[in-house]
């Protein structure tokens, strides 16, 4: 099984992490897998890309447009960076979070429409997720992190649901944070579940 | 053997110590930083692995290293080779003793600014072989290789990454470390070898140098390192892929009939596999030659092309097929190969569907100084110190640097003009000095820039006198590129290294207008720049000291808690407009902090008309080791690349 990933953000967001837990699952089930990312000069606040390539050996870092299996935008407006990549009958999932830059708060620049996003996205992907922050379960009075709970939906693509299966990657963010399992596995269900 | 997962980075790193190498140097810079931060972050008694002040400084040591017949090699990204070529070229003709290898990154695609240089034609200019793997395991491997061509005939060697190798992580695998080997160093004493006294030396030095090249061509031939497949009948397609673009033809022959297709995998450009090369011309009738950059492979098959009276179709660059711009993916292995098939059938080529792009609708997101950060000050004071001493800001001239400084040009600041190398803003802004500017000219600076290339150019403006304000603004880390320790860090984060004061250096060159300011106190830092800028007999230098909020904040520095009250504030967001601090957003009615990014710097505070915006300067303190760091984690913190 091969499964070529395009995930694009906000860095802050996690979203390398993302990458890195899945490249840790990949090691685990003895897959084959690439992960790379661009930071350019972004720090937290700027664009985040991630390119995870699984079951390849020795393959090229570098995802085509077009040839992504799954692309997934974690920002309402960075997402759009993402469609470049999205194979036709691939599958999209758009975490709809708003990280407004600071010219958008100011009024001088416009900010997308998340109806804007998701026609964009629907010309270019086969299958659309969007996942809303506002579902985002709690764990003791604490919302969970949105990318663990991002993680979950991407395991819950039927593809990766096999091949990498979803205890690996639960024992992955296990080793990761220990002292926060609990609230870690509750989100990545809860994005599992959230997936039809 | 271990398998682990490793950057193109790590696996230079981890390559040279299973290459027994004793001296590792570097200066940080994107995308080629990971190499050396892997070897520090280790421990590794037998071996000096440092941050040199600049590349030539670090290559020269590498090079001192390896004339005493240690193994020894210095990392730099594509600009640094730049610095050091000018020891460069006399090492190579001197050649090495020890094996000697200079790892060198370049950036197709400039994903981390400055060039698109192909630093292959470095190699070329100073005849020294250079290995170009396209995998972060074939990097592991070819380390070693670069180890033994380099002693095997005598000469530096570059390893060249680009930055999807080295910056992408793969499963690698991974041998024992061996220690380095117990020799006492050689002392050679040999003019004719080591010096450069006359003609007859030089050119001697020379034919040896070229003549370590063709002995580099046939090693490298005798390995097989550039491989050759020869398929089908002859007359078909031959394709010359070189560097990187390599680990593509995999997935694009799946969507071609690629069966009867020859192929030469070429990890040398220089020196350049002409023996294979020949070969393939000799079976093939038409060849696509894939390489990012530069088309020197491609010149070279044309030459060895003409040589041998080949007469079909070379598809490239040259024809206008591919670019020599940006990185190459599947896309440009595909659109090479389609160009090519369809002049092996005489057949005219479709374009490749393009993609409709959507980037545009994204909302612009320039990237800023970070919450706290105290150029964030600087910046500011120099704004209003150029108001204050009656300039228009379009008037005044700023000169900008390498490094976080020059995150000035972006907004809400809009106030650097220029980016050009390492130091140069000092010289550039004497140039703008000496044409006759009527209003000041300010250069600014990083520490770690100051340290490495911002020296001489000081030294100068002080022997000629020239009236300028030099800016230096000093956070103690070389920040940009991931948190790298310099000349002027604090010595409690130095591992054995000494720390030098940048206000006792700069004193010492003989400044006599130094002024050293706090950049958290606009008031001061604007006054002082006011009075540099009607200044106009001679140089002035601000050395604004702060220490870089993301580092102070790993050790839970907070220096006051900043606050809204939201029944004060009218939410005009003249806060953001000025400062456009991270930490800053809009609530439903009333401006928000973030707590976990503010450090309590005040900044935002005096801009607040309405006196909203409250800070209680809580006495500075760092956290107790027991205390856990409220920000700080890998997510939220500073990580450039690597």
């Amino acid at each position: 099984m091969t499964c070529d990933i395009v995930l694009v953000g906000v860095g802050g967001q996690g979203v390398l992490t993302i990458g890195e837990l899945l490249l840790h699952a990949a090691f685990d089930a003895g897959a084959p897998a690439s992960l790379t990312p661009t930071k350019g000069m972004a720090q937290r606040g700027g664009f985040v890309k991630v390119e995870l390539r699984l079951g390849r050996e020795g393959v090229g870092p570098r995802i085509g447009e077009r040839s992504a299996d799954l692309v997934v935008g974690t920002e309402r407006s960075e997402a759009l960076k993402g469609i470049r990549y999205a194979k036709p009958d691939g599958t999209f999932v758009l975490f709809d979070h708003v990280w407004a830059p600071t010219g958008v708060m100011l009024g001088s620049d416009a900010y997308p429409t998340l109806a804007q996003v998701t026609e964009a996205i629907r010309a270019a992907a086969g299958r659309l997720i969007v996942l809303e922050p506002a579902d985002l379960p709690a764990v003791d009075g604490r919302t969970v992190r949105p990318n663990v709970y991002v993680l979950g939906a991407i395991l819950g693509i039927s593809s990766l649901r096999e091949s990498l299966g979803p205890e690996t990657v639960e024992r992955v963010l296990a080793n990761r944070w220990p002292a926060a399992s609990k609230a870690n596995v509750a989100a990545f269900r809860a994005g599992l579940r959230s997936v039809p | 053997m271990t398998r682990r997962i490793l950057t193109g980075n790590q696996a230079v790193a981890l390559g040279s110590l299973s290459a027994g190498v004793k001296v590792v140097t570097g200066y940080p810079g994107t995308p080629s930083t990971g190499c050396l931060t892997h070897l520090l972050a280790m421990d590794l008694p037998e071996r000096h692995v440092e941050w040199s002040t600049n590349e030539k400084v670090a290559f020269e040591i590498a090079a001192g290293a390896a004339w005493a017949g240690h193994r020894a090699m210095c990392t730099t990204k594509m600009s640094g080779v730049n610095v050091a070529y000018d020891a460069l070229i006399s090492i190579a003709y001197s050649g090495t003793n020890g094996g000697l290898v200079i790892y060198v990154a370049d950036d197709p695609g400039v994903s981390a600014g400055m060039a698109e240089q192909d630093s292959r034609g470095f190699a070329r200019m100073s005849h020294l072989p250079m290995l170009e793997p396209a995998t972060p395991a074939e990097t592991y491997d070819l380390v070693r290789t670069a180890f033994e061509l380099s002693e095997a005939v005598g000469s530096p060697v570059f390893l060249r990454l680009t930055t999807a190798v080295s910056l992408s992580h793969a499963v690698v695998e991974v041998d024992e470390p061996i220690p380095p080997r117990e020799i006492e160093p050689i002392l050679e004493k040999d003019v004719a070898r080591y010096t450069k006294a006359g003609a007859a030396i030089c050119q001697q030095q020379h034919r040896d140098l070229l003549e370590r090249l063709e002995r580099a061509g046939a090693w490298v031939y005798e390995r097989k390192l550039n491989q050759l497949e020869l398929a089908g009948e002859p007359g078909g397609l031959g394709i010359v892929a070189s560097g990187a673009v390599r680990a593509y033809l995999p997935e694009v022959f799946q969507e071609f009939s690629t069966d009867a297709v020859s192929v030469l995998r070429a990890v040398t450009t220089i020196p350049f596999p002409w023996e294979e090369t020949k070969r393939l011309l000799e079976h093939c009738g038409t060849v696509l030659v894939l390489e990012e950059l530069e088309p020197y492979v491609e010149r070279a098959v044309h030459v060895a092309a003409q040589r041998l009276g080949f007469d079909g179709p070379i598809v490239g660059k040259l024809d206008g097929t591919l670019s020599p711009i940006g990185e190459y993916g599947e896309a440009a292995v595909r659109r090479g190969l389609e160009v090519a098939m369809s002049s092996a059938n005489a057949a005219g080529a479709e374009p490749s569907e393009t993609v409709q792009q959507f980037d545009k609708l994204a909302a612009p997101r320039p990237i800023t100084v970070c919450a706290g950060c105290p150029h964030r000050g600087t910046y500011l004071a120099i704004e209003a110190a150029i108001e204050k001493a009656g300039y228009a800001k379009d008037d005044v001239m700023v000169t900008g640097d390498i490094g976080c400084t020059i995150l000035g040009m972006n907004p809400p600041f809009d106030l650097l003009w220029n980016e050009v190398s390492m130091g140069s803003s000092v010289g550039l802004a004497q140039g703008y000095v000496h044409a006759g500017l009527k209003t000041p000219v300010i250069a600014t600076i990083g520490d770690s820039t100051f340290f490495h290339g911002g020296i001489p150019g000081l030294i100068n403006a002080i022997q000629h006198r020239v009236p300028l304000t030099l800016v230096v603004m000093d956070n103690g880390w070389t920040a940009m590129t991931g948190m790298q320790v310099n000349p002027g860090t604090d010595e409690a984060f130095q591992e054995r290294g000494r720390r030098i004061d940048l206000e006792r250096a700069i004193r010492g060159l003989g400044v006599e207008r130094l002024f050293v300011v706090d950049p958290y106190d606009l008031t001061e830092t604007t006054n002082t720049l006011a009075e540099c800028l009607k200044h106009s007999a001679d140089v002035s230098v601000v050395l604004a000291r702060r220490e870089c909020a993301i580092q102070a904040a790993r050790r839970g520095v907070r220096h006051g808690t900043t606050t809204v009250d939201p029944e004060t504030c009218v939410l005009c967001k003249q806060c953001l407009r000025v400062t456009g601090c991270p930490a800053l957003s809009l609530g439903e009615s009333s401006i928000r902090i973030d707590s976990s990014l503010c450090n309590g710097c005040g900044l935002c505070v005096s801009f607040c008309p309405t006196v909203a915006i409250v800070n209680s300067p809580g006495t500075p303190r760092e956290l107790t080791e027991e205390e856990p760091a409220a920000a700080g984690s890998s997510d939220t913190s500073k990580e450039k690349v690597e």
